[in-house]
This record gives structure tokens, sequence and C-alpha cells, in this order.
């Protein structure tokens, strides 16, 4: 009861600590965050493309600028923090957030936005003198050339009271987070970007309540007892378990996918059912076409998952491929009888009526074509 | 039928290993219910090696892999062993039973007996989702397809080891060798996935992956029995076992099984922590089973030899029990000393550049340890009880063990300091898989510590009553 007590209280603290550094306008409002999608915006500079992921801009104009823009009818009063949805966005362009309201028609006011990690960050204009009256317009300006596209996926207009911060932070942290190439080392936690990270926060409230813990057992023993150990110790568990709580749901979600997309397959199936089906098909076809296990088959295309990935399918043929470098084998090593598999690869030519196989950097090889289909071949070396 | 046939497979090990520390009648003077919590929790790993190690020899022998030449033997073996076990007394079956009724139903206060339910439910709830993500998910994660897979489909389809060569020397045409993007790892964990295979009957990427979720449920009721021998209330020590099972990434190395950091994490583990019995009881079958299990360390990765290595500071504590602490210490010292020499000559060593490099990232380390979801509260509750407990950190009981963990966390450090590894702190691509190596047996050591506390305040009193009759 003293830790659930403790806990409580260190939960509150910490919020109302949170919040009084974080709200900015008014702590209750009945005004709610307002989002803009990818169909709202308008590209005035510049050229972009309305694809499933967002509003992909593409170029900018001839002077090098991009402008989006919105039209819009706020309050500035109820929304002082604006937010681009952005990904992409490379450190040596210049962005800026303008508007236009209808306290000075005529202006257009603009502010410059920093660039972190390749997203734009949410800009405060709670304390900007020009931020007033009604707001007619907003846009988002980048200056400088791009060689990427960048991705908007959307804007919001931010309240910043206290119910919209505390769940913003929580719909970070529960946000899901699917299994992708880099679950293997790490885990974030919830959404790819958080301003307030959940196992830091929950370390703080129990750090707070075993402090508060501290005090009350030396000034007030008859309050709290004398059992710091197991008190603090149950606090750290109730954390730890909501902590897990957590990872549990997600987990339970991810479970959900990987049986909607995968239970009841056999192996084979299943990997017919991946993502990088295409690869996997084009080397069954591939092994369909070779002789009886092991024969020697050199692996090659550009992307180096692809590379990797179809040598991976090979097996138990003796593949050869290069697992870090999209590099051809050296011709000499290739010798009659041997396979070259070769996916998506520029490079690599094959002259049909004089059955030659070349590829950079050596001469060509006496070659005949088994099997090719669009991206893909495979050739037996004569 | 192939749901049998798997069960059989990976219940093989698991009664091979049970069979073994049985009959070798370890652990000694424990009561029932830990002893068969260390029995089952060490069981599967120490057989898993033994299989494999016993596919190793019958590849030498030209002997084709099959079940009647893995399955049959191991079987008899297993029970021989066990009859042994029975016949000798070291094994009772009525204690056995009394000991899992106890494990399902405790005798403890209620309040007690809710969370314990609730906890198993818990496990078991984490298991099952886990077990489903092992089941259905084709093999994921890019190293377990390039470098441990590769290894599993050509051995099992020949049906015997065959050697894996360097890029260049396949290239110059060595005769009947494979390549893969590391052909110098060791073979122990793609021979388990061609056990797996062979039990099945059929190649399947996802199903010989099922050892992973073996070895998580073995390390989580090998650390229960560890603490449970060292006195930790049930309780307590079911806590510290589900604080393992549930640290995010080592689930996900479950969920997305082909890696070899989990079995070297738990080999490492079981190693320290059998060795740690050792250093306490002397005991000469927790030694027995704290030499195979470091042993077998450089069996799982290359990097296993360090590892058995950092045991060493636990082994001298031990045999010197009064300057034992002095040396340890002198030795850490000279260690830092030679790593300090040795990164000023930039040399290269199992492929790594040893270099020092203070500005390796560390602060990727950091939200890794604690921003991120990777450990839960791992790092502030190890941080904050080694602060608090650090002088019974240099003291028996822990003290040995604590010098195994400072070893181990020596080791990390210089990893991230000393190599190129410092680079991949940047993009997390290593840490925190090396830290895993670590993670379970910090998470034992930091409930021991906490346990020392609390007996010192008196806290645990009535918990170490009701721990007496689990």
């Amino acid at each position: 009861m003293v830790a659930w007590c403790l806990l409580a209280t260190s939960i509150a603290l910490c919020v109302i600590g949170y919040l009084a550094l974080t709200v900015q306008g008014a702590w209750f409002t009945g005004a709610r965050t307002l989002y803009v999608t990818p169909r709202d915006l308008t590209v005035t500079r510049g050229s972009a493309q309305l694809r499933e992921d967002g509003l992909v801009l593409l170029a900018p104009d001839a002077t090098g600028t991009t402008l989006v823009s919105l039209t819009t009818s706020l309050r500035s009063s109820d929304y002082p923090v604006i937010a681009w949805e952005t990904r992409g966005v490379p450190d040596y362009v210049e962005a800026a957030l303008l508007w236009q309201s209808d306290y000075q028609p005529g202006r257009v006011f603009n502010r410059r936005l920093e660039v972190e990690a390749g997203r734009i960050q949410p800009f405060s204009l709670e304390r900007d003198p020009n931020w007033g009256g009604r707001i007619t317009g907003l846009a988002l300006g980048i200056k400088g050339a791009y060689a990427e596209p960048i991705v908007v996926r959307g804007a919001a207009a931010k309240t910043m009271s206290a119910r919209e911060i505390i769940g913003e932070r929580i719909a970070e942290w529960f946000r899901f987070e699917p299994w992708n190439g880099a679950s293997i080392n790490t885990i974030i936690g919830g959404a790819d970007v958080q301003d307030l990270p959940m196992a830091f926060t929950f370390a703080v409230i129990v750090a707070i309540a075993a402090l508060m813990y501290s005090v009350l057992a030396r000034w007030r023993p008859q309050w709290v007892g004398t059992s710091g150990a197991i008190v603090v110790g149950i606090m750290f568990v109730i954390a730890w378990l909501a902590l897990d709580g957590r990872w549990q749901w997600n987990l339970a979600r991810q479970v959900a996918l990987t049986a909607e997309q995968y239970a009841g397959k056999s192996w084979h199936e299943r990997h017919a059912a991946a993502e990088d089906h295409a690869v996997f098909a084009f080397i069954e076809k591939v092994r369909a076409k070779l002789p009886p296990a092991p024969a020697r088959v050199f692996m090659v295309a550009d992307e180096h998952y692809y590379r990797d990935r179809g040598a991976y399918h090979l097996y138990p043929h003796n593949v050869f491929f290069d697992p870090w470098s999209n590099t051809m084998p050296p011709a000499s090593a290739v010798r009659p009888g041997d396979f070259v598999v070769v996916y998506q690869r520029k490079g690599v030519q094959y002259d049909a009526a004089a059955k030659r196989l070349r590829w950079e950097g050596g001469p060509p090889v006496a070659a005949e074509l088994i099997f090719a289909e669009s991206g893909g071949a495979l050739f037996r070396i004569l | 039928m192939e749901t049998l046939a798997l069960s059989l497979g990976v219940a093989l090990p698991w009664v091979l290993g049970f069979a073994a520390l049985a009959s070798i009648g370890w652990p000694r003077a424990e009561p029932a219910g830990t002893a068969l919590a260390l029995r089952i929790g060490f069981g599967y790993l120490v057989g898993a090696v033994l299989i494999t190690m016993w596919m190793r020899g019958l590849s030498m022998l030209g002997i084709a892999f099959g079940w009647m030449s893995i399955g049959i033997p191991l079987i008899a073996v297993a029970a021989g062993l066990l009859f042994y076990a029975l016949r000798s007394q070291r094994l009772s079956l009525v204690d056995t039973r009394r000991a899992l009724v106890s494990a399902v139903s405790p005798t403890l206060p209620s309040t007690q007996r809710i969370v314990w339910i609730a906890l198993l439910a818990w496990l078991a709830l984490r298991f099952g989702l886990l077990a489903a993500e092992v089941a259905w998910r084709p093999l994921y994660p890019w190293d377990a397809w390039i470098q441990w897979a590769t290894k599993a489909r050509v051995w099992y389809e020949l049906g015997r080891i065959v050697p894996f060569v360097r890029g260049d020397e396949w290239l110059a045409g060595a005769g009947g060798a494979y390549f893969d993007a590391s052909p110098n790892y060791p073979a122990t964990v793609p021979l388990l996935q061609v056990w797996t295979c062979v039990a099945l009957g059929r190649w399947d990427d996802s199903a010989m992956n099922w050892p992973w979720l073996a070895m998580l449920v073995s390390l989580t009721v090998a650390v229960y029995g560890v603490l449970r021998g060292e006195g930790v209330a049930p309780l307590i020590a079911l806590l510290g076992a589900y604080f393992i099972a549930s640290l995010p990434l080592l689930d996900v190395h479950v969920a997305l099984a082909g890696y070899a950091d989990l079995p070297m994490a738990a080999v490492y583990t079981l190693a320290a922590l059998a060795t740690y019995r050792w250093c306490l009881r002397r005991d000469a079958a927790d030694g027995v089973v704290a030499l195979f299990l470091a042993l077998a360390c450089p069996l799982i990765k290359n990097p296993g030899w360090i590892w058995a290595l950092t045991l060493v500071p636990g082994v001298v504590i031990a045999l010197m029990p009064r300057r034992g602490v002095r040396v340890v210490v002198i030795g850490f010292g000279l260690t830092a000393l030679i790593a300090l020499l040795l990164a000023r000559t930039e040399p290269v060593v199992q492929g790594y550049h040893l270099h020092l490099e203070f500005a390796a990232g560390w602060a990727q380390l950091i939200k890794a340890y604690f921003l991120m979801g990777n450990w839960n509260l791992l790092f502030y509750g190890v941080i904050v009880v080694f602060a608090l407990g650090a002088r019974r950190l240099l003291e028996r009981p822990l003290v040995a063990l604590a010098a195994i963990a400072t070893a181990g966390l020596g080791f990390l450090f210089f990893v991230f300091a000393f190599t190129q590894a410092g680079y991949w702190l940047a993009d997390l691509t290593t840490a925190n898989r090396a830290t895993l190596h670590l993670a379970p047996l910090l998470v034992t050591l930091a409930v021991l510590t906490w346990h020392r506390l609390a007996l010192r305040t008196g806290s645990l009193g009535e918990g170490s009553a009701a721990a007496r009759t689990v």
C-alpha cells in the first residue's frame, strides 16, 4: 500500500512538473489539435507527387525554392505550435514556416525551422508578436536543392494544452512498432521519435517515489515502516511491469500480423507470402533448372539484400556471393559447368549469338542462357 | 505427427541434459524444488551442447545425420542415465512430482500466491506469443541467413558437416568446401538447427528455431533455481527469473530467432552461475558443470573464449580467499594497461582493429541502455542496486560473481572503446547484441545484491520463512 501511494504521488508530481515545463498557452482549452493530411496541401513552387506515404517533394523550382501551402482559418491564441510531419529533409537545406493572418492581411511572416534527423522540428509561436488574430494560411518553405525526395506526411496545429500533451506522450509510447530489419539490434519502445521516452519517465517516477520514501522513513517512519528494500523493490517491479505490459501488447499485435501473413502455411508458402517473395520465386525457378545439389553457383545482384537473400535460397548448392559489396567474381575463377545467377544487376551483358557472357573487369566467358525473366537470368558456363 | 517429431526434437536435448546432470548427482544438497529447477534449467543447454558434440563425432566418423544415428542412440543414453540416477537415488520421482505440484500451487501467503500465479500466467502468455512467432515467421534477421542457417541448410541436406572457407580460398577452388559470410564461425548453433530439422524430417527454416524458445525457457528456470539455491524467497526468485524473460531484446532474439547471441548469453550466464555455485560450495559436480559450460562458450561464438576467461576472476577469488580480491584488482589493472598499450600499436586481433576511441558514440550507448525499449529498466536498477550494495559486492558470498560480472563489463567496455565496434555504436548494430551476452548475469547479480540488502535490513524475515516451505 505504501508503495502504491508513493508511486501515485510521484506520478502526480511528475505529470504536473512536466506539464508546467511544456504546456504553452492555456492548460485546459476546448480547442482540438487540427491535423492536415497530404491531400489538403498544395505545392505552389517546385514539383511534387501525392503518394500513399505522403506528399513527395521531388525538386525545387528554378530559384531553388519549394513551397507547400494550405489555407486555414484558426485562432492563433488556440494554437501556439505548428508541427510539420516530414521525412528525409537534408541538413543542408533551409526550412521555414510561413503564415498570413487577418491581423495584417498583406504581410507574409516567416520563421526558420530546425531540422533534426531528417525531420522538421515542431515550432512554437506562443511568444511571437506576429502570431495573432486568425491565421488564414500556412506554408512550409524549403530553400535549396535536395538529392533525395522529401516526404511531407502532414501538419498539425497544436493546442499544447495539458490534455493534448499527455495524449501525445501516451500515443508515442503505445505506437505500434512492427518488426523491421533493425529490430534484432534495437527496440525503440514506441514511436520512432519520442519527446519523453517511457523507460526514462518510469525510472524518474520510481526515483522520486524512492526519494520520498527515504525522507519519510527518516522523519516519519511510523507512516511508511522500515522495509525500504521491499517498498522500493515493489515500486521498481510495478514500473517494470508497466513497461513490460506495453512490450507484451506490442508483441501481441505483431503476432496477430504475423499470423495473418503466415499462419497455416508450409515453409515454402511462408516464403512465397513474405515481403521478398519476388526474389524467392525467382530463385525457385532457378533451382528448378539447376542440376541436383551441389552445383557451383555465383549469385550477383546490385542490391545487397537480394544478393545475400538470393544466395541463401540457393543453398545447398555451393554458392558464392559477395556478402558486403556489389562485385562480380573474377572471370578467372569461373569454370566450365559453373552457373551464374544474375538478379537485377546492371553491367552484365550476354551476347546470345556468340554465347558470350561479359561483366566489368574481365574478358567475356563462354556461357549458355538457361533461363531468363524480367530482371533475372541463369547462365551456365561452357 | 510433425508436431510430435518436433516436440521430440526439442525434448531430446532437454532430457539428455537433465539425465546427465541427475546422473552426476548435480546439484547436491538442494531441496527438491530447487534441484528440479536447476536440472531443468541447465539441462537443455547441457543437452544441446552434448547433442551437437555427438553430431560432430558422427560427421568425423562419416556417419550421416538421421534419427537412427542421433535420436535413437541419444534416447538410449538419456534413458540409461535416468535409470542410473534413479537407481543411485540421485533422482527421485516422488520428489520431482512434489516439486512440480508446488511450483504450480505453492505454499505461500495468499497475496504472494496470487502474484505467483499471475506471474506464471504472464510468463506463459509471453512464451506463447514468442512460440507463435517462432512457428510462423520464416527466417528473418539478416545475419541468420548469411552466416548461420547457410551452414545448417548445407549440413542438413548433405547429412554431415562440410567445411566452409573464406572467399579467396573458395575462388581458388577449395574442393568441396562451401562459402558464406562468416565461414569461421563455430558449428554448434547450425548443428542445433540441423538436429531440429532431422527430428522434423524435412528442412524448415521456421521450425528449426524452436531451440531459441527452449533456451529462453531454460535460462528463466535456471535463474530461478540458482536464486532459490542462494536462499532467495520463491516469489523474489520468480521475479528475478521473470526480469530476464521479459527483457525486450532477449525476447526479440527468440521471436526473430537465428542469431547466436541468445545461445551465447544463455551458455555464458549458466557457466557463470555454475562457477559461482562452485566458488561457494566447492562441490565437484558444480565444478564439472561450470567447466563444461565454460568450455562450451567458444563453441557458440568466437568471442566465447573471452567470455569464458571472464570466469577466471571468480575462480581466483574462490581459490585465494585472503588475497583473491587484491590479485583480481591487480589483474584488472594490468589488463587495462595492456589494452592501452595495444591500442597505441593498433594491432588486429580476430579481425578487430584495436584502437582507443573514446568518442565512440557513447551517447548512443546511453540512449540504447536508458532511453529506448531494449532493456526495460535493467540498467537503472543495476546501477542503483550495485551502488547501494557496493559493500556487499565486495564480500562473500557475492564477491566471486561480482568479479565475473566486472570482468564481463570490462570486456564490453574494451569492445566499445578499443575496437571498430565503437563505430557500430553509432547505428546501434552491435551495442545491444554484445550487451545481451551479459544482461542475464547482471539481472541475477542485481537480484542477489538486493536480496543481501533486504536481509541486512531484516525486510525478508517473513519471506524467508515462506521460502523454506516451497
